[in-house]
């Protein structure tokens, strides 16, 4: 995987990351204010690579390739972009889809940008005992394999939902900034290894 | 039974339009009576293609464009590959326009 690669070229800073091991950013979700009545069937019609079908979803979905992203723009203006990996590239995607509706003739401003949702996923690369760990946190855990395979912890600080798969692979969701990502990891990885499953 | 008017643009849309403008023009034909044969055309074409071609084609190449609105998806493509069951073809840009038929019935 991409993350070992980079990894092994960049030195893992310890004092950050005492595990080792380093999240990798996954999807970005922000938000901005177009700040201005859109025509979105106009929209549609003018600008590439958009769906607008009102009788299913009432925003025109669009999507660029650098950064590769999709957005969900509204006639209120307001506008959601997705799919970035990482906040920078979630801004320059948000201000390229800004420049499209601005280009089409709108007065599109850039107002009151926000990262809303920040996911990461990482691999631990041992396996997990979910029953046990799910035993002991409780008050965090929910463990329904028969519903969904991973354990969902949700940690309180930093707010932070975490997917834990037997796998040792890990999906962090829920962060405004990447520091929470990070830090709900470390604070989880001493549980992991406790919970490491022996293998036969 | 509503129709599209898509096939009009097509090699055999073109040349009835052509030759039905030549016949308004010389007064063998009236105006109304032309329009009712483009309206007639439109739905043999939506007929023929539903019940006389069986032949499948692919079309593979890279999405440049696409988009979707008032029901029409329409999708350009680059370097793309046309393949039928006894021969291929590559077209460096294509536009495809396409209406959902399902829309007619209702």
């Amino acid at each position: 995987m991409a993350e070992q690669g980079l990894e092994g070229s960049q030195p893992v800073d310890l004092q950050k990351h005492p595990s080792g091991i380093v999240p990798t950013l996954q999807n970005i979700v922000s938000t901005v204010n177009l700040d201005c009545k859109l025509e979105l069937k106009s929209i549609a019609l003018q600008a590439r690579n958009a769906e607008f079908n009102p009788k299913r979803f009432a925003a025109v979905i669009m999507r660029i390739r650098e950064p590769k992203t999709t957005a969900l723009i509204f006639a209120s203006g307001k506008m959601v972009c997705t799919g970035a990996k990482s906040e920078e590239q979630s801004r320059l995607a948000a201000r390229k889809y800004a420049r499209i509706i601005q280009k089409l003739g709108f007065p599109a401003k850039f107002k009151d940008f926000k990262i809303q949702n920040i996911v990461g996923s990482c691999d631990v690369k041992f396996p997990i005992r979910l029953e046990g760990l799910a035993y002991s946190h409780g008050a965090f855990s929910s463990y329904e394999p028969e519903l969904f395979p991973g354990l969902i912890y949700r940690m309180k600080q930093p707010k932070i939902v975490l997917l834990i798969f037997v796998s040792g692979k890990i999906v962090l969701t829920g962060a405004k900034v990447r520091d929470e990502t990070y830090t709900a990891f470390e604070n989880i990885y001493p549980v992991l290894t406790e919970f490491r499953k022996n293998q036969q | 039974m509503a129709t599209f008017e898509l096939y009009r643009r097509s090699t055999i849309g073109m040349c009835l339009t052509e030759t039905l403008d030549e016949m308004v023009q010389n007064g063998t034909l009236s105006p109304e009576l032309a329009i009712q044969v483009l309206v007639q055309f439109d739905k043999s074409m939506t007929e023929a293609l539903e019940t006389q071609v069986k032949s499948k084609v692919s079309i593979k190449g890279h999405l440049h464009t696409y988009r979707f609105c008032d029901n029409v998806w329409t999708f350009i493509l680059q370097d793309a590959l046309f393949k039928n069951e006894d021969n291929q073809e590559n077209v460096g840009r294509v536009k495809i326009v396409a209406c959902d038929s399902k829309l007619l019935t209702q």
